[in-house]
């Protein structure tokens, strides 16, 4: 069934799942960006570009995820939901990963619009909160992916999978930069 | 009305710490800004002795310059700087002065180290991208009030200035380099001290003070581990003042001329200096952190095995240093290493042929 | 030169660069790498816009213009 009453629901349901899987990829450029260093900066500009463009680009999917869901009118669920997690008459608990998902996202986005006027440490600390914002999208998205359609589930799997093996790799791994930075701050300073 | 800035103006004094900056545009700023002073008497360069000895000798006088400069307000807030458990840390306390104590590293007595550690944070250099007298930031953000520096021989002559006036200061020096000077000399000399001085004397003057250049000298350090390194008849030829020095390379700096002992392999002692540069490096700028040790692994290549080939990886290298760091340390020490590499050719001609037989340098001679 | 409309000038926060070498890329006619990916500024006069996107662009937030 492609055109119907439906239409909005299974749209709804695409854009998630498409959403999901920029996410995951911004997502993990983001932690090669953090993680890793080549002498030349070729390939890191083009993970830095990539990280941004598709950060915006994955923003219209979300957006027509979002409104998708309410307008549809097939599940109950009010535009404060949004924003308020657990409060949804629809699946209030997955509802609310999604709601607790788009307010960190918002302060992502803030505080990553306004970085250049904020001082680096508090950008930081917020841009940390991404791996949460992740996780919850990971869980609402796969929670949701119901028995009738396992290719959606399969895709939010492999999103969570991957994210997470990327985000085993930051933990992992270093470079000299980081290595010699830890080594001397770790001397006698004060 | 005549304001100390005036006549610190007037005077032409400038910072005695190294930098030479123009102390009355420093008060100035420092004024308008109601910035906390902090007297640095840390005699943090190789051989710099004269923090202490104004210390030692004329606190009064500091402290009238400190006086002076922060307007004698009473909620200054002054601190005085000086290296943990150092004989000046106990002169300090001993007069009851708020002493800001920094670890006994080579950067840590920089002047933004300084105003980091008065702020609670780690005695290291931050980036400087505006002076820190109007206040700012660091590099992570965290506010910083305004806050200026300045060392302690240049207190002590704020405060000479304001008693003995303008013509008094200026009958010392150069017209571009006014005022009297501390200098302080050490190494293979016969009556190591601190000694007064100033612009435009000729350096062997300045030694003589100090029981004269040994004959048996052969290479002298001017300024430390940021300074140069001359050839005993470069000194002979050699003017204390900006131009005199800058043709070797360097400037006036702190005020430290370090005869080296000729007994001693003089590429060794230059290789161990920037080896111990190298080590002190703050860990906060790449071009520092990684360049400083692969300048050292390349000076040590190179004094071991002189050769086109080395010489070239060395000359590149120190090509490389230029304002490339949050504070000047990687220029200091490749401003060292490019002079040595001018004094010490014939010694390192000596090393290629195996022929040095000084202490330290038997291991070269047992080499091939 | 003094900065002007059009044209200003880049600089690095040294303490703040880590050695992405996103810069080099941005400003390719201004910036070069050491080999451990650290910039050399070649030429510190560049073009206000091109200076303001690289400024953007940098991961660390290192790059500045004044």
């Amino acid at each position: 069934m492609i055109f119907g009453e439906s239409t909005l629901w299974y749209l709804s349901r695409a854009t998630g799942v498409v959403s999901i899987v920029l996410l995951t990829i911004v997502v993990i450029l983001g932690v090669v960006t953090a993680g890793r260093r080549r002498p030349d900066g070729a390939s890191a500009t083009v993970a830095m570009g990539v990280h941004r463009w598709l950060s915006m680009g994955m923003l219209v999917f979300l957006i027509t995820h979002i409104i998708t869901a309410i307008v549809d009118g097939f599940v109950n669920i009010s535009w404060l939901a949004v924003v308020v997690p657990f409060i949804s008459e629809y699946e209030p608990l997955l509802v609310g990963f999604g709601a607790i998902g788009v307010d960190l996202l918002v302060a992502i986005l803030v505080t990553s619009f306004l970085r250049h006027r904020m001082a680096e440490r508090q950008w930081r600390f917020v841009h940390w909160a991404t791996y949460g914002m992740w996780l919850v999208a990971i869980i609402h998205g796969f929670s949701f992916g119901t028995a009738d359609q396992p290719v959606l589930r399969l895709v939010t799997l492999g999103c969570g999978v991957i994210g997470g093996l990327a985000a085993s790799w930051r933990v992992a791994t270093s470079f000299a930069d980081r290595n010699r930075r830890t080594e001397v701050a770790s001397q006698e300073w004060s | 009305m005549t304001t100390i800035v005036d006549l610190i103006q007037s005077a032409g004094l400038t910072g005695r710490g190294g930098a030479a900056f123009s102390s009355a545009i420093k008060v100035k700023a420092a004024w308008e800004n109601r910035a906390r002073l902090i007297v640095n008497a840390c005699d943090g360069e190789i051989g710099a002795a004269k923090d202490a000895w104004v210390v030692a000798n004329h606190l009064p006088e500091l402290l009238e310059g400190v006086s002076l400069v922060t307007g004698g307000r009473r909620k200054a807030k002054t601190l005085f700087a000086t290296h943990r458990g150092s004989t000046t840390a106990r002169l300090l306390a001993e007069a009851g002065l708020p002493v800001l104590e920094t670890p006994e590293r080579y950067v840590s007595s920089e002047e933004t180290s300084l105003i980091s550690l008065a702020h609670g944070g780690l005695a290291r250099p931050m980036t400087k991208r505006a002076p820190f007298v109007f206040g700012g930031r660091d590099s992570q953000g965290k506010r910083i009030r305004p806050t200026v520096v300045l060392n302690a021989e240049t207190l002590w002559r704020i405060s000479q200035i304001n008693r003995n006036g303008v013509d008094w200061f200026r009958s010392f020096g150069t017209a571009d380099e006014p005022g009297p000077r501390l200098l302080a000399i050490g190494g293979h000399v016969s009556r190591r001290g601190v000694y007064e001085s100033e612009a435009g004397t000729r350096l062997t003057s300045i030694l003589a003070q100090a029981g004269g250049l040994p004959a048996d000298a052969e290479y002298i350090g001017v300024g430390g581990l940021g300074g140069i390194l001359l050839t005993a008849d470069e000194l002979r030829s050699a003017t204390w003042d900006s131009p005199g020095m800058k043709r070797f390379g360097g400037g006036m700096g702190p005020g430290i001329i370090t005869v080296w002992n000729p007994d001693d392999c003089p590429v060794e002692v230059a290789s161990k200096m920037i080896a111990f540069g190298a080590g002190e490096s703050a860990g906060q700028c790449g071009p520092c952190m990684f360049g400083l040790p692969a300048l050292s692994a390349d000076w040590a290549a190179f004094s071991e095995q002189p050769n086109r080939d080395t010489h070239w990886r060395l000359v590149s290298r120190l090509g490389q240093f230029g304002g490339r760091g949050a504070c000047h340390h990687p220029d200091g020490v490749a401003r060292f290493a490019q002079s040595a590499l001018r004094a010490l050719g014939p010694e390192l001609a000596e090393h290629a042929e195996n022929q040095c037989t000084k202490a330290g340098g038997r291991r070269y001679a047992q080499l091939g | 030169m003094p900065s002007s409309a059009d044209h200003r000038r880049v600089a690095v926060d040294r303490i703040l660069c880590t050695g992405h070498g996103v810069c080099a890329q941005t400003l390719p006619a201004s910036i070069a790498l050491d080999e451990w990916g650290y910039p050399i500024i070649v030429e510190d006069h560049v073009d206000a816009d091109a200076g303001a996107l690289a400024v953007k662009l940098c991961p660390a937030r290192a790059l500045f213009l004044r």
